[in-house]
């Protein structure tokens, strides 16, 4: 089994290479064509035209496009995306100190929409054919039709406005010193036994990734629904009623392990969208993430940051998809088989 | 009984769900009460090197961290700060001594000196052409150090009105030997300066926490620690105030600001700022060289009926490009509102209802107090003389690029800050062909302002500027709109200064208990 797992993960790691390689050169040609000047905003007021002309020179941009880019990818595999115009510091600093926030957020936020959909898959197929099933539905298409950044503005006007009970700014209060480590402060303050401010970092994480998650999960309840109405037809379900299993078993044991291929599936194709959900609901939340620090190089027309950004958010999805074929093997013997 | 009733709501809800979080909020509650301060801020600072941007909005965090060499007092009079005193050396104000405080430190407990101030006013800029103090202050060629706190600035021309910028944007003093130990990098992972306030915690785009620094030159402020809470989305910030989660919230949309006004645990203050709206008009568009053009988009503006429908009738309609109040107003002058003499310059200039004039209006949505809703504003009211406005949104920066490389392709809605008061901030630097903020670039207009910029500061520059400004207006080269109203909401028990600067400065403040 496991060299089957480590020929998928290789397999997908290599067909990873050329989709980040034309994904930059799209990245890098697109940001390009576009009618805007980063000479502009790194200028003084009172700069001339040969400051200008000094300026390109010293940036690279005097260069044809194809040259540029060739700079670009020899100094991104040494780690170096550039210097951020709006920032002027690293563009590497930059994500490395904003990444972990967003992991963190995105994580939570799939951990909750997991605790919502199995149990919501699960119950929405048991009351199939009841009275209930209409309200279900019902739910399902409202949830649906409400976007992740509404969900956060009213999860934040209920709960830290109305009912003040959670607070919905930061990821951690003001007076918690930040522990270094890995980042992601759930695990650091955890490893430190530091409760109080772990406490205070689960309770900022709490309106931003229930925001993200009731965004997430209404699909996932559908698809599960459906694949467990599909499965309950199925000759193997047939035969454990028949050896006496009880309902709840059957559903559990036999049925949602099948059904939940289908739904895996979806979960990895929506987990992109979920992780470029943190856009907006950090800049809602003041979280400080990628998704925060991408909304300010946009206003700003960071173009090195842009790039860097869309770098990363392009390696991460695939690695997470990696991770979801993974899990698919695991599941699936029949693609064990294959492998 | 609302204060009563949320309380009793939260207790209930924190009792009932057994949630061990309400103990930590009421711990933060209190702090805040004793020593401590929370802003709901909306913007976070560009960079950590205060002397690399013109960032007017970001300034209240640069002077709490770095202080600043001179100061606007609430009622916009400049005042010494680090810099406790200066004379001009020459006739021709090309020699200016300046002498600093006594014992002022930096965070890390160095000296603040002449060596610092040469350094971060000349040696770096005349190395580094992108840091913004080259620009603000252009003719600066050199320090000659006297003694560790008195120097002699040199200008490669007169410059008379240098000292307006001191206390305004970029002019920052950053510690030199510190700055070289750690470098460039170095230094904007972990800035000091000389400031009331120290950085100990930074999370970019989230939150910046200052602690009050017990060596500052002034005094230890009250206000022990200080947390700017950035919140970019205006909802956030009325919802952390609301909350009572931060103790000031400020630049709230003008709506909510008058509704938290009743809100009796709130003090809601709305209060004129040092901006201007006005509309940018780029010269290098071919439409725009027609001054009855122009003038068709002036005269049809009602300005009074912008300032009643958006700011409750408290923003000031202008007519020049000047603060009411300020040293540049001219009192007296008025651009009038007439709907016929607009309808009558567009038939000059070959357009009726008929064939409409088509432009383009480029504005802001939400960077500015009700930009969005003004520019459909104006767009209405051309409508009615003929002249067809498409509204196109743009960011500061897309305006930035676009009006540097003279690719502007409409009027463009802006708003100005000038703390200063002064006119050459005003006009003189507005309609400066030479400086890329100008969108109107008339190459006559460069000597006439160059010569205004060597005046001596007497009554006669200010004439000469006032005129500048009405002729300004008369040919609508920039079309002045209404004066911006800023408003800061805190909780009851604290008084916020009110800077025309819109700058919170915590280290200012006193407490009513």
């Amino acid at each position: 089994m496991f060299k089957a797992l480590a020929q998928v993960a290789l397999r997908r790691l290599l067909d990873a290479v050329p989709t980040v390689f034309l994904l930059s050169i799209v990245v890098f040609v697109v940001l390009r064509a576009l009618p805007a000047d980063p000479l502009a905003l790194l200028l003084p007021p009172n700069a001339t035209q040969a400051d200008a002309a000094a300026m390109k020179v010293a940036m690279g941009l005097d260069h044809a496009v194809p040259v540029q880019f060739v700079f670009w990818l020899r100094d991104a595999f040494n780690g170096d995306l550039g210097t951020s115009i709006s920032f002027r510091e690293p563009v590497t600093t930059l994500i490395a100190n904003a990444l972990p926030a967003t992991l963190e957020l995105s994580i939570a936020g799939l951990a909750l929409a997991l605790l919502i959909s199995v149990p919501g898959g699960l119950w929405f197929f048991a009351v199939r054919g009841q009275r209930k099933e209409v309200v279900a539905d019902l739910a399902i298409v409202s949830m649906l039709s409400i976007p992740t950044f509404l969900w956060g503005l009213l999860l934040m006007l209920t709960f830290g406005v109305a009912f003040g009970l959670l607070p919905f700014a930061g990821r951690v209060d003001s007076d918690a010193i930040l522990p270094s480590g890995t980042g992601l402060l759930l695990v650091d303050y955890l490893i430190r036994l530091d409760w109080r401010n772990w406490l205070s970092a689960l309770s900022h994480l709490a309106l931003p990734a229930t925001a993200l998650a009731l965004g997430f999960s209404p699909m996932v309840i559908r698809v599960l629904r459906s694949s467990l109405i599909e499965a309950s037809s199925e000759a193997y379900v047939m035969a454990a009623r028949q050896r006496g299993l009880s309902e709840t078993r059957v559903l559990i044991a036999h049925m949602l392990r099948n059904a939940a291929l289908p739904a895996i599936t979806l979960i990895g194709a929506q987990l992109g969208f979920l992780f470029g959900g943190t856009l907006l609901i950090e800049s809602i939340f003041s979280f400080p993430g990628i998704g925060n620090l991408m909304v300010q190089a946009v206003r700003n027309h960071d173009l090195p940051l842009i790039q860097g950004i869309v770098l990363v958010f392009c390696i991460t999805t695939l690695l997470i998809n990696t991770l979801v074929d993974i899990l698919y093997v695991v599941l699936n013997p029949k693609l064990r088989k294959s492998s | 009984m609302e204060k009563y009733l949320r309380f009793t709501k939260r207790e209930f809800c924190a009792t009932a769900l057994g949630l061990p979080l309400s103990t930590l909020f009421e711990g933060e509650a209190l702090a805040q009460v004793s020593d401590t301060l929370s802003i709901a801020f909306p913007v976070d600072v560009q960079s950590w090197d205060p002397t690399s941007v013109t960032f007017p909005a970001g300034q209240s965090i640069y002077k709490c961290v770095f202080d600043s060499p001179m100061h606007y007092s609430t009622d916009q009079k400049l005042q010494p700060k680090q810099i406790k005193d200066r004379k001009w050396l020459d006739e021709a104000n090309t020699r200016l001594e300046i002498t600093l405080q006594d014992g002022i430190l930096f965070h890390d407990g160095s000296q603040l000196t002449m060596e610092d101030v040469r350094y971060s006013w000349i040696e770096r800029p005349q190395k580094d052409r992108r840091l913004a103090i080259g620009g603000m202050i252009p003719d600066m060629n050199d320090i000659q150090i006297v003694s560790p706190t008195k120097g002699v600035i040199i200008f490669s021309k007169p410059a008379p009105s240098v000292e307006y910028y001191l206390g305004f944007l970029a002019a920052y003093i950053i510690p030199k030997a510190y700055h070289l130990r750690v470098g460039n990098e170095g230094f904007l992972e972990k800035p000091i300066g000389a400031g009331p306030y120290k950085l100990v915690d930074y999370q970019r785009g989230s939150r910046i926490v200052l602690e009050a620094f017990d060596r500052y030159w002034a005094g230890v402020p009250s206000i022990k620690k200080v947390t700017f809470q950035i919140l970019p989305e205006p909802t956030a910030r009325v919802a952390a105030i609301e909350s009572g989660r931060v103790d000031i919230a400020t630049q709230l949309p003008f709506r909510e600001a008058v509704r938290l006004s009743s809100n009796s645990n709130l003090t809601s203050d709305i209060y004129d700022l040092s901006e201007v709206f006005l509309l940018q008009v780029p010269s290098y568009v071919e439409i725009y060289k027609n001054k009855d053009v122009r003038a068709a988009l002036h005269l049809s503006i009602d300005k009074q009926a912008l300032s009643k429908s958006f700011f409750n009738g408290v923003a000031k309609p202008l007519s020049v490009l000047a603060t009411s109040g300020s040293s540049s107003d001219v009192p007296g002058y008025n651009f009038p509102y007439d709907k016929a003499r607009a309808i009558a310059s567009l038939k000059k200039a070959g357009y009726d209802s008929a064939k409409p004039l088509q432009i383009t209006l480029q504005a802001t949505n939400g960077t500015y107090p009700n930009d969005y809703l003004i520019a459909r504003a104006l767009v209405a009211m051309w409508k009615q003389v003929g002249i067809n406005a498409t509204l196109s949104e743009i960011t500061i920066a897309k305006y930035l690029e676009l009006n540097h490389s003279q690719k502007l392709d409409g009027v463009m809605l802006y708003s100005w800050a000038n703390p200063t008061g002064d006119p050459e901030n005003f006009a003189g630097r507005i309609l400066n062909p030479d400086l890329r903020f100008a969108a109107w670039r008339d190459a006559a207009l460069a000597p006439r302002i160059a010569e205004l910029y060597a005046m001596k500061l007497t009554p006669q520059r200010i004439e000469a500027y006032k005129k500048l400004q009405i002729e300004a207006s008369e040919n609508s080269w920039s079309i002045p709109l209404l004066q911006t109203v800023g408003n800061v909401v805190s909780k009851k028990g604290i008084a916020v200064p009110k800077y025309a600067a819109g700058y919170i400065l915590p280290a200012e403040f006193a407490r009513r208990r």
